[in-house]
């Protein structure tokens, strides 16, 4: 029984199976060219208008095939120089004990309900220091702030 | 709880050894394996597995079937789920061959919608041409044949009306679609005809943005999303299959959901 089993599920699988490959076949967030800014960076990657408020909470992935989770986005910054920071929880093991770190929001992208770190890799990301809220201000809920984007990794 | 197969007693220690070939030739995953692999496909298809080409076509020609029992069950009266407005999803996700980076934003001013084939007025059509017919509205699910999916709100010219106003004969097989980003594709005319198939210009309420295929690109509630064709510059009438970028590269055509 159980070849048969085994072959009409085969035939089963072929009959109604959908193609499935990924139609990206780069990855999508990759670094800036060097000697490119972030804000030039950005500006390449049609920056999208979106609310502060809807970007907290998203997930933070790394911009490869796997789609490593980084982190969640806790919070948006601006700093004393102007410049807009995602605050983002990153590092520790099954949630626990990580840190919040400040990235800049050129160093972002889009992919529809998450986004990822364009700009750094995990290896960059863990010699940031642990954010503090001095010398900064959030950035209000309803200020609407651009985000670049990107295809999917995978 | 004990196995029901399990012996009470074993009658002695070599037992296993005398018989080792036999439960060797019984292993269940080798027989999945086997039950899984390509094998099946030559039981199915006669053809010789070991030549690439052949397996190939054979998947193809099931993948044709496919379309065909998919158009037979498609219904041109259903409708698909729509949702609410605030489920939309602002920006909607991008997602194409290349990356963003690679976008030609095109000029709405200089635009024109080209028309082919079985269609009575050939005349070119301007973006305020299109903007000045009746526009519809949905909230609908994009779903990607890569598994993500999300809620977006499109608005602009059902596609059954353009058709019908250009005097499109409406009894042909397909409706195709050339893009600035050299992304040809096609659809059946049923689908071409439902109601939440659209020649959309807007998204979210707002005049599409560049990477998401201003002036016009076309959503369709009834397929997947690589059957939906951005920055959309011809359109064509016909009774020849007309293929489609990601068909050539062996995705089913229909592409139905």
């Amino acid at each position: 029984m159980r070849p048969r089993f085994a072959v009409t599920t085969a035939c089963l699988a072929l009959l109604f199976g959908q193609a499935a490959q990924a139609q990206s076949p780069t990855p999508g967030g990759m670094p800036p060219p060097p000697g490119m800014s972030l804000a030039q960076s950005n500006a390449m990657r049609f920056p999208q208008p979106i609310r502060v408020g809807q970007l907290l909470g998203r997930v933070v992935l790394q911009p490869v095939e796997s789609q490593t989770v980084l982190g969640h986005i806790r919070g948006v910054v601006r700093d004393n120089q102007g410049q807009v920071l995602v605050v983002m929880n990153f590092g520790g093991f099954l949630g626990f004990g990580s840190r919040l770190i400040a990235v800049p929001l050129d160093a972002m992208v889009l992919l529809g309900e998450a986004t990822e770190v364009a700009a750094f890799t995990p290896q960059q990301l863990r010699r940031f220091a642990a954010f503090t809220p001095s010398g900064t201000t959030p950035v209000p809920a309803e200020t609407v702030v651009k985000v670049g984007l990107a295809k999917p990794s995978h | 709880m004990r196995s029901r197969v399990r012996p009470n007693d074993f009658s002695s220690a070599g037992a296993f050894e005398l018989h080792r070939p036999l439960i060797k030739s019984l292993e269940r995953r080798g027989l999945l394996r086997a039950g899984l692999s390509l094998g099946a496909l030559t039981l199915l298809t006669g053809c010789d597995v070991k030549r690439p080409e052949a397996v190939e076509a054979a998947l193809l020609a099931i993948s044709r079937m496919n379309d065909g029992v998919q158009a037979l069950l498609f219904d041109p009266n259903h409708l698909a789920p729509t949702y609410p407005e605030a489920m939309i999803l602002r920006p909607p996700k991008f997602n194409a061959y290349y990356d963003v980076m690679d976008v030609k934003p095109v000029d709405g001013s200089t635009w024109r919608l080209e028309l082919a084939g079985l269609i009575a007025e050939k005349r070119p059509w301007t973006l305020p041409d299109l903007q000045a017919m009746p526009q519809r509205s949905m909230v609908i699910r994009h779903v990607c044949v890569e598994g993500w999916d999300y809620i977006g709100g499109w608005t602009g010219v059902p596609l059954r009306s353009f058709l019908e106003r250009v005097g499109a004969d409406l009894s042909a097989k397909y409706v195709a679609f050339k893009t600035a980003d050299d992304y040809p594709s096609s659809i059946d005319m049923a689908t071409a005809l439902h109601p939440q198939t659209l020649l959309a210009l807007q998204y979210g309420g707002d005049t599409l943005a560049d990477p998401f295929g201003y002036p016009v690109r076309l959503r369709m509630a009834t397929k997947l999303g690589y059957k939906n064709p951005k920055w959309v510059t011809a359109i064509e009438v016909t009774n020849t299959y007309p293929g489609g970028y990601w068909e050539k590269l062996g995705f089913p055509w229909f592409g139905g959901i």
